[in-house]
């Protein structure tokens, strides 16, 4: 009995733990828990809140749990954590320049009721499609942002990137019950070098000042470098003066130690040379003193003897030819004075001579030349004859003039024999009268030319002077 | 509902200026709501209103989920 009592129990008390777990089972399938980051969306159940919840048709729980019957309510989670999306578009900004911008968006629902709301209409089925979607709204969104900016805009201006993401896209992201946490430009590609260039003027400036500071610098450290490589080589100078001044000082103790012995030696010969020099002018000076006594004493007293004896003879002369000039003088005058007289007398008598001869003379001429006038014109008479008979007979003439001049001719002819000293004939007797026969052929030809000249009736005229002078017989010679 | 109220109770809530207001762009304020702090796009309560960086502000009108109207403090 006790044992059935016991086992009673133990089956109530099973069955009340059975019943308890099978209790907390239930309960726990049906109690959902929203995380902090997630928002559970209910529906299925009627629901109707009042004030702004009205209408919504679902309930929204957020930070706590919630009932939910299984098979009547469905429950879905949307998730509140915070999403990101990346851009990367190519963009042209307010002024025109061409850039790509890579930038991420930061954004999530938004944590009212109503933005809730709003993004679980749109998005519940399609959270992991819901970066997809943003990153195409706001690839333009955020490409209009750009084209309200400049490039230094972008760089620097923060406050006005926000302010263009909340109007361009914070009113757009409602809609969709999100809220855009940030925007940030991530990286500016710039084909066309736009921002190097803002940073060139700036940079070339650093740069310049940069390389003036390093010039400077290096100046200064040359300068310094060269004054201690001047110092250093003055120094060197200095030691290789001072160095060298000892060696010199060095060197020429050790010559003049090198050199004492032959000092020495040079001062003791030095003076055996002065010993012996003072002998030799010793001796000299008796050699001299000796040539004078026996040399010149003699000769001086030689020569003045003759030069005594020369100027006596000199004196004798001189009175002797003075009184011969003088003797000389006298007669002279005396042959003066007796030509004259004789000069005299003879001008007188060659006057008196003269003045008959002229007399003479006077009278002869006279008679002399009532002679010529007499002999030229019986002269004329004859050649005026001549001529006349010349004309007759030329040739006959002329053979009388060769043969009156017959002998100069052969002697002309035989002049070049007699200016041989003596004549060889290496033929003998027929070459001796060869060389004549030549020799009168010569003079022959000789006659052939006369002949030839006295023909010419110019030359006939003067015929008769020419032979009585010889001259034709001359013209012949060179023939 | 409390979290009703909540959002009743955006109005008069004291924000901090994030993004300078100004007439023609929005403008943006953090308001302490919920434990957290979360921004809104902010309107100034007044024409040609324009609010700098830092100014505290106080919420005078609500427009669900994320704007609101402000007025300097």
């Amino acid at each position: 009995m006790g044992t059935f009592l016991s086992a009673a129990a133990a089956i109530v008390v099973g069955l009340a733990i059975a019943a308890i777990l099978l209790v907390v089972l239930v309960f726990r399938s049906m109690w959902r828990i929203a995380e902090p980051n997630e928002a559970l969306i209910i529906s299925g159940r009627a629901h109707r809140p009042r004030g702004e919840g009205h209408g919504l048709g679902f309930k929204i729980a957020t930070g706590g749990g919630t009932l939910v019957m299984p098979g009547i309510s469905a429950v879905r989670r949307l998730s509140l954590d915070l999403r990101e999306t990346d851009l990367e578009i190519d963009c042209v900004t307010h002024q025109g320049i061409a850039l790509r911008v890579r930038g991420v968006v930061i954004y999530k629902v938004g944590d009212d009721l109503v933005s809730i709301a709003n993004a679980a209409r749109r998005f519940l089925d399609q959270q992991n499609q819901m970066d997809q979607r943003v990153h195409n709204l706001f690839a333009g969104h955020l490409r209009a942002i750009i084209g309200n900016m400049t490039v230094e805009e972008m760089i620097r201006d923060r406050e006005k990137l926000t302010q263009l993401t909340r109007e361009h896209a914070g009113t757009e992201m409602e809609k969709l019950g999100l809220i855009v946490d940030s925007l940030q430009i991530q990286e500016i590609l710039d084909p066309t070098g736009y921002i190097k260039n803002l940073a060139l003027p700036h940079q070339s400036a650093v740069e310049r000042e940069a390389r003036i500071a390093r010039a400077q610098a290096d100046r200064e450290a040359t300068e310094k470098e060269q004054e201690a490589e001047a110092q250093k080589a003055l120094a060197r100078r200095d030691s290789q003066i001072r160095q060298a001044g000892y060696q010199a000082e060095v060197d020429q103790a050790a010559a003049a130690s090198r050199q004492a012995g032959p000092l020495s030696d040079a001062t003791a010969r030095q003076k055996v040379v002065v010993e012996e020099t003072r002998i030799a002018e010793l001796e000299a000076e008796r050699t001299e003193k000796q040539l004078l006594v026996e040399v010149r004493k003699p000769a001086d007293a030689r020569a003045y003897e003759q030069v005594t004896l020369a100027r006596a003879s000199r004196e004798a002369h001189i009175h002797e030819a003075e009184a011969r000039a003088r003797e000389i003088e006298v007669s002279a005058q005396a042959d003066a004075a007796r030509v004259k007289l004789a000069a005299n007398a003879q001008a007188e008598r060659v006057k008196l001579e003269g003045e008959a001869e002229a007399h003479a003379a006077q009278a002869r001429g006279l008679a002399d030349g009532e002679a010529i006038r007499a002999r030229g014109t019986a002269e004329a008479d004859t050649i005026k004859a001549r001529a006349e008979a010349l004309a007759g007979h030329q040739e006959a003439i002329i053979g009388q003039q060769l043969a009156e001049n017959w002998p100069q001719i052969v002697e002309a002819a035989a002049k070049p024999f007699g200016s041989i000293d003596r004549l060889i004939v290496l033929n003998g007797v027929e070459g001796i009268s060869e060389a004549l026969t030549q020799a009168l052929g010569q003079g022959v030809a000789g006659l052939q030319a006369a002949r030839r000249v006295l023909g010419d009736p110019g030359v006939a005229q003067a015929a008769p002077a020419a032979s009585a002078n010889g001259s034709a017989v001359k013209e012949g010679e060179p023939v | 509902m409390v979290r009703h109220m909540v959002e009743q109770e955006m109005i008069g809530r004291v924000g901090r200026v994030t993004g300078k207001v100004t007439p023609g762009h929005i403008g943006e304020v953090m308001i302490a709501v919920r434990g957290g702090s979360e921004a809104f796009h902010a309107y100034g309560s007044e024409p040609g209103q324009t609010i700098v960086n830092g100014t505290r502000v106080v919420v005078v009108e609500y427009f669900p989920p994320r704007t609101v109207v402000v007025s300097p403090v």
